[in-house]
This record gives structure tokens, C-alpha cells and sequence, in this order.
């Protein structure tokens, strides 16, 4: 037996809440212990231990991702491994992707396909609908029985209020939630995909009235979530909000959870870290859907992180080609990359004193695994070793050019924090060159 | 490049003019200053015997490329610089190689390829002009963009009330029409505020761009209230082409609030003159008659100094950029 021995880290288990320095000693896929020395825990007579030095460093149970898009041209398996590099030991991947995750045969297939181990582990949402159309439910039944984790229509809002009614009523009587991308398609001129003339392109305000852009108006949110809420109550159902971006659906959300119903909803970091001025040199990387609105609106995402309205942080990663980006900004495609900086990102929510550490942890860990019924994450004996381990005060810069996946809202962004270790099923799947220095001969 | 020699009796500005970029991709944030100049030395051109020699710009090379019809546009930037002598080629990729799935910027670094001075882009997408100016390393006239600018329209818009009217500043200027689609009002409104007039828009509130009145104009939805007094109307086509079809009721309805007749126009100034920046649809944004009021109408001097403003500007970028290599 081989023993892991990480010796005087600061261990955050948002389960628990417990916070404090300790010896955490992992022995196969297992945390076999956490104490004040691992010496009274282990000896090493008979057995090889591997002794990290991780004074000043921090670990938490591994993020869990409950939002990314993989790309026509991406490989799920290259993406699990940069999700791992990046912190992440779980993520959830969205039904739109060719071919379309919409039956059971295919969430089968995919599971299967992200087997491989010392990487992400991949769950799936499967189509709420059949087709785009969004007229006819899809087995959803059958593909929760695959292990299919929640149904929704990934960037599309599932539009029709009756399909919405059946679809929850359905998914609340096998437990599983419903998640919108929460966008009038009308309001937003998206319905008309023909041409790329009267398709929405960013906010509506002054800012798309000097570039000369098309306006969605953030009202276009708000519609489908306050419609939404209304057939949750009528139905019991649990419905989560994707990437919410805007200050009336947060309030309208934060009405319903007092009223006790199952409304739960995420937000992504270009919300809460940029606004609609980004867009003033036409730059493609911050062409978003939801698009980057006002600054009041970036205000209230934040106040929704900080009184729990918004239960966790997604990176709602959806990299495109250097191809599709380098365009005229109408012509451009839309969606950025998130995966490499989700945790950075609400780390400098940390650092710019908004959230502690540990609310942020839960954001990334317990919050999006309660949303969707997961296996909660902890660091405790016995519990399984999916973690990670970082350093929160690394300064550093975002750079395009070091990272794996393209374009990021956030390039040139000085950031404090680096993932310096990712364990999965107490695997190493990443270690950085740092810690790999720290073991102890 | 020889630069067009200086006569006795010309005024201080005619002298090419040096510019802060070697682009003109937007009214935005350009200087009065800038502008001024740029109007001046097109009114010395607009005052020329057309058989004065003004060729000083030989073995330049400009490509006019149109992503979108124009006639107007096209063939005054074509008659602009052959007037100074510059080799043109115009070529019209409304059919050609967008069809065939070559991205724009693959076509912008072949066009480069071929070295030429500069570069006239009209695009369908805003914003498309500065991706060009961002990639290629020859000069870029922005000939309209999307709903985003259209920079030498609103030069020669105000070279032509100045020839007419004298001055700009303290000038009420009404702009009617489909503001929202609108590159020509939004280069206009930036013009015409930063030289000091008192701009004022006038569109069915369906075709009012969100927070217009923060670019410094008024905004009417009664035709009758915003051209009151004006000085200047100016007229925009309504764009159908860019529009959703949920804009207005009917052609005959618009005419109706916010095409100009002589009933409306009454309010305005007695000496008010019109524009256009044409294609006009007449019946719909103007009735026939005022258009043809060779009184009151200066829509066919707009497109005369359309020639004179284009050849300011070229002039002015070929002499930006040969003191941008000089320094």
C-alpha cells in the first residue's frame, strides 16, 4: 500500500466547515485520515509514503463544473484532462453538441466514452427536447436511467410554456431539475437565424446604439425565468437558472427561494467580472449569450453570489476556433473559454473581499452538487479523494497564449491563485512542477 | 508622393492634410480640430476647375472593396482618386468569394497581399473596416459599416451645409427617419455635435436606437416637435432590409407621421434646407415635389462634394502615412 501524505495543509471541507491546518493522509481512492501529525496514523515500516511539504498551501474537494459546451471540433477527452489540470474533478457537459445527447444510447456512450481514468469525471444533461424545435419531450426518463443528471435545452431556452409545464411536471416525478438558458428568443431576434442582420448581438443600451450592434434587452431574461417560476410552483418542480446576468432575474429568483420554492440558479465569471463596455473595440472574445450587460446588472450578480440568491459559479465554457472569433463581431460565433480560469476567477472574488474562501469553495463544490442531486463533495475520513490543492496568494497573469483552450474573456487579468495539484479518486491526474518540489525525500 | 503645390491666392488649409491615424474608420473621437480641416481642404477642392490638374497621388494604388451595393458611394470614391491620379480597382465581393466560404480576413490578407495604398471597405457588419485596419498594414476607409458609421458621408453632409449655410455650430439640425439602422445618423450625430450644433433626432419610437439622447442629441417621436425651427432637415431611407418587419405599420402610415411634405416643413425655418443621403424612397421619408426643390433641397449637391470631401481624405491619408514613415 502507497500513502500519500499531505503535511501541514490547511484543509477546507465546506460539508463540515471545517477549516484548519492538518495531515491529510490518502491511501487509495480514499482519505485515510486527517489529523494534527500523520506519524500516529502511519508508520513507514512496511509501507511507501510519498510526504507532500504543503505548508501555506490549501486544499478543497475538486470543483465541480455544472456548465460546459463541447465544441464540434473539441475532444471530450482532451477536455477532461484540462478541466483536471485546472481544478475541476467533475463537470457537466450540455446536450447540444453533434450529435445531439438526446436519447438513451447516447448518454450511454458518452458515460462510457469518458471513462478514462486520472481525468474529469463527465456528467451529462440530456435534452429536454427532441429536437430544436422544442415541441416533443424526449425520453427523459429513460435517459436519467443512463445517468442523465438533469434535462435542459442547453444555449436554446425551451420556449414553448406548455412543453415547459409537461417537462417539469415530468422531471420533478423522477427527481431530476430542469435547467433554462433563459432567453426570449423573439425579444432577442434570434428566432430568425437566417440572416445575421437582425439576429441580437450584445445588450441593449448606449453602448450597442454607438457600436451600431443589434440590442438584446436584458428584459428578454427575466420573461422566461418569471414564466418559469410560475410553472415551478405549479408543478413542484426543481428549476435551475443558467448563467443569470441580469439584476431583475436575480431579484425574481430571490422572491421565489423565500417563498420555498425549488428555484436555484448559477452564474459564470465573465457576469460578475465584466461588463458591456468590454465590447466598445468590437472584441469577439466577450460575444457571450447571455452578453455582458450593464454595470448595475454585473453589481447584482454579485450581490446575488454574496446573499446566496446565485448557488454556485459555472465556467459555461464554450471555446471556439480562432476562425470563427476572427470575424466581423455580427459574424462572429458566440461563446468564450472557462474551464482554465473558472477557479481563478472566484478566487479574486476572495481577493477583492466580496466572498471568503470557504463561500467560494461551496460555490465551486457542494452548491452545484446539491443543485443537481450529486454526491456531495468532502474532505473527511473515508470519503472518497477527489480534491485539490492550490496556492491562494500565486500571482500571476492570464495569458491567452499559456492557455489550452480559446478565447478567454480574461486575457491580460492579473490574478492571485494557482491549482498546483488535482487528485481523482486519489489519482494524481495534474501536479504542477511546484508541488512536485515540496515532496519530502 | 508629390503633394498638390500651393496657389497664391488659396487659404491656409489648402495644404494636404496630416491626420492623427492613417484610417478613417470613424467620426467617434476625432478632433474638431481634424475635421475642420478635413471640410476645408474639401472645399478648396469643390472650388476647382474640374480640368485643374490635381494628379498628385500617380502609381497609388487603391482597392475599393463592397461587401454591399452601392452606386453613389462607389463611384464618387472612384472619381476621387483618379482625380488624384491613383490607380483604382473596384471589386464587388457581394457574390464572389463570401459565397465560396473564404472569411473575410482570409480575402482582407489576400487583397494585402497584393500591396495596394488603400483600402475603401464597405461591409453589411459593423465594425468589420477597423477588424481590416487591425490586420493589414495599408490605409482603411470605412465607406459604411453595419449600423455603425458611414465617416465620409457625414463629412460631405457637412461640407455641403457649410458651402450652403456658412457655419455648423449653433445650426439646429433635425435627422428623421430609421435612426436605429442608421450609419449615416449616427457619423452625423457625431459630426454635427462635435462642431457645436444643436442636433436633434426624429424616428417612430419602433426605430429609436436605446439611449440615443447619451450621444448628445434630442430625441422626437413628433415629427412636427423635432423639426421645429431646424435649420437643416435631413432625411433617412427606412431600411427594410435590416429591419424585422415589426417596425411600422405601413409604408403610407410612416408617410403620414414622419414623411417630410410642405405642411410639416413649414415649421421648420423658413430658409431650411433638405438633405438626403440617398437612395431616397419617395412618398415614403419625402414627398416627391420637396425632393425636386432645387430651392430647398440639396440632395444633388450632397453628391457633388461627395467627390470633393473623398479626395480630402485620401489626400490627407496618403500624407499621414508618408510622415508617419518619414518620422
Amino acid at each position: 500500500m502507497t500513502f500519500t501524505v499531505l503535511k501541514s495543509i490547511k484543509v477546507l471541507n465546506p460539508k463540515t466547515y471545517f477549516n484548519d491546518i492538518s495531515d491529510v493522509v490518502i491511501c487509495n481512492d480514499k482519505i485515510f485520515s486527517i489529523c494534527k501529525d500523520f506519524k500516529t496514523e502511519v508508520s513507514n515500516q512496511d509501507r511507501q509514503i510519498n510526504i507532500y511539504d504543503c505548508n501555506g498551501l490549501t486544499m478543497s474537494p475538486g470543483l465541480i463544473d455544472m456548465r460546459v459546451n463541447i465544441g464540434k471540433t473539441e475532444n471530450l477527452t482532451a477536455i477532461q484532462k484540462i478541466a483536471a489540470e485546472n481544478g475541476i474533478t467533475s463537470m457537466v457537459i450540455l446536450p447540444n453538441q453533434t450529435p445531439k445527447l438526446n436519447n438513451p444510447s447516447i448518454i450511454d456512450h458518452i458515460k462510457r466514452q469518458s471513462e478514462t481514468p486520472n481525468v474529469t469525471k463527465v456528467n451529462i444533461y440530456g435534452a429536454a427536447t427532441k429536437d430544436d424545435h422544442g415541441l416533443e419531450m424526449s425520453e427523459i426518463g429513460l435517459m436519467s436511467e443512463m445517468g442523465a443528471i438533469g434535462f435542459t435545452n442547453g444555449n436554446k431556452s425551451i420556449k414553448n410554456s406548455l412543453v415547459m409545464r409537461r417537462l417539469m411536471s415530468y422531471a420533478a416525478m423522477i427527481n431530476r431539475p430542469i435547467i433554462q438558458h433563459a432567453e426570449d428568443e423573439d425579444l432577442s431576434g434570434l428566432n430568425k437565424a437566417s440572416t445575421t442582420l437582425i439576429n441580437g448581438e450584445m445588450n441593449e443600451g448606449e453602448i450597442s446604439t454607438r457600436l451600431g450592434l443589434i440590442g438584446i434587452p436584458s428584459c428578454a431574461e427575466v420573461i422566461i425565468v418569471e414564466r418559469d417560476i410560475r410553472l415551478a410552483k405549479l408543478t413542484g418542480a426543481s428549476y435551475h437558472v443558467a448563467h443569470v446576468s441580469t439584476r431583475d432575474s436575480i431579484n425574481v429568483i430571490r422572491e421565489a427561494k423565500k417563498i420555498g420554492l425549488k428555484v436555484t440558479c448559477d452564474t459564470a465569471p465573465p457576469y460578475f467580472a465584466l461588463n458591456e463596455t468590454s465590447l466598445l473595440s468590437y472584441n469577439t472574445a466577450f460575444k457571450l449569450s447571455p452578453p455582458l450587460r450593464k454595470e448595475d446588472d454585473r453589481l447584482a450578480v454579485i450581490e446575488g453570489i454574496q446573499d446566496g440568491t446565485i448557488d454556485a459559479i459555472a465556467s459555461d465554457h464554450r471555446a471556439r476556433s480562432k476562425d470563427t472569433k476572427a470575424q466581423p463581431f455580427s459574424a462572429a460565433s458566440v461563446g468564450a473559454s472557462g474551464i482554465e480560469t473558472l477557479f481563478l476567477m472566484t478566487l479574486e472574488l476572495v481577493h477583492k473581499k466580496i466572498i471568503d474562501l470557504n463561500k467560494a469553495i461551496s460555490l465551486l463544490t457542494i452548491n452545484p452538487a446539491n443543485v443537481l442531486k450529486m454526491e456531495k463533495p468532502s474532505l473527511e475520513k473515508d470519503g472518497l479523494a477527489d480534491f485539490i490543492i492550490f496556492d491562494e496568494n500565486y500571482h500571476d497573469v492570464i495569458n491567452q497564449n499559456n492557455l489550452k483552450t480559446s478565447p478567454t474573456p480574461f486575457d491580460h487579468r492579473k490574478i492571485k491563485g494557482k491549482i498546483l495539484g488535482t487528485f481523482i479518486n486519489g489519482q494524481v491526474a495534474h501536479i504542477n512542477q511546484i508541488l512536485k518540489d515540496k515532496i519530502i525525500k | 508622393m508629390n503633394e498638390l503645390k500651393k496657389n497664391k491666392n488659396e487659404s491656409f488649409f489648402s495644404s494636404p492634410i496630416k491626420l492623427s491615424s492613417n484610417h478613417l474608420l470613424a467620426i467617434e473621437g476625432m478632433e474638431k480640430s481634424e475635421i475642420q480641416k478635413l471640410i476645408e481642404r474639401a472645399d478648396y477642392f469643390a472650388n476647382l476647375d474640374r480640368h485643374t490638374n490635381t494628379k498628385v497621388l500617380q502609381g497609388y494604388v487603391v482597392l475599393n472593396v463592397f461587401f454591399e451595393n452601392s452606386t453613389r458611394t462607389r463611384v464618387s470614391f472612384e472619381l476621387a482618386a483618379r482625380r488624384l491620379g491613383a490607380e483604382v480597382i473596384n471589386i464587388s465581393l457581394i457574390n464572389s468569394s463570401i459565397k465560396k466560404g473564404e472569411s473575410l480576413l482570409d480575402t482582407a490578407s489576400t487583397l494585402n497581399a497584393m500591396r495596394p495604398d488603400l483600402l475603401i471597405v464597405r461591409h453589411p457588419h459593423s465594425g468589420a473596416p477597423l477588424l481590416f485596419a487591425d490586420y493589414l498594414n495599408c490605409s482603411i476607409i470605412n465607406a459604411g459599416d453595419g449600423r455603425h458609421e458611414h465617416p465620409t458621408q457625414a463629412l460631405l453632409d457637412a461640407l455641403t451645409i457649410k458651402r450652403r449655410v456658412g457655419y455648423l455650430e449653433g445650426l439646429k439640425i433635425s435627422i428623421c427617419g430609421d435612426i436605429a439602422n442608421s450609419r449615416v445618423a449616427r457619423s452625423n450625430i457625431h459630426l454635427l455635435t462635435t462642431m457645436g450644433a444643436e442636433v436633434r433626432c426624429v424616428a417612430p419610437s419602433t426605430l429609436m436606437p436605446s439611449n440615443l439622447e447619451n450621444l448628445g442629441v434630442k430625441c422626437f417621436s413628433n415629427m412636427k416637435m423635432g423639426i421645429k425651427d431646424a435649420d437643416v432637415v435631413m432625411l433617412l431611407r427606412l431600411q427594410n432590409e435590416r429591419m424585422t418587419g415589426t417596425e411600422n405599420p405601413s409604408e403610407r402610415e410612416y408617410f403620414k407621421f414622419f414623411g417630410l411634405d410642405e405642411a410639416k416643413l413649414a415649421l421648420a425655418n423658413p430658409n431650411a434646407v433638405i438633405m438626403h443621403p440617398g437612395p431616397m424612397n419617395r412618398g415614403v421619408e419625402i414627398a416627391s415635389a420637396l425632393a425636386d426643390d432645387t430651392n430647398r433641397s440639396l440632395i444633388k449637391t450632397q453628391v457633388e462634394m461627395g467627390v470633393a470631401v473623398r479626395m480630402s481624405i485620401i489626400e490627407a491619408l496618403n500624407h499621414t502615412k508618408n510622415n508617419m514613415m518619414k518620422n
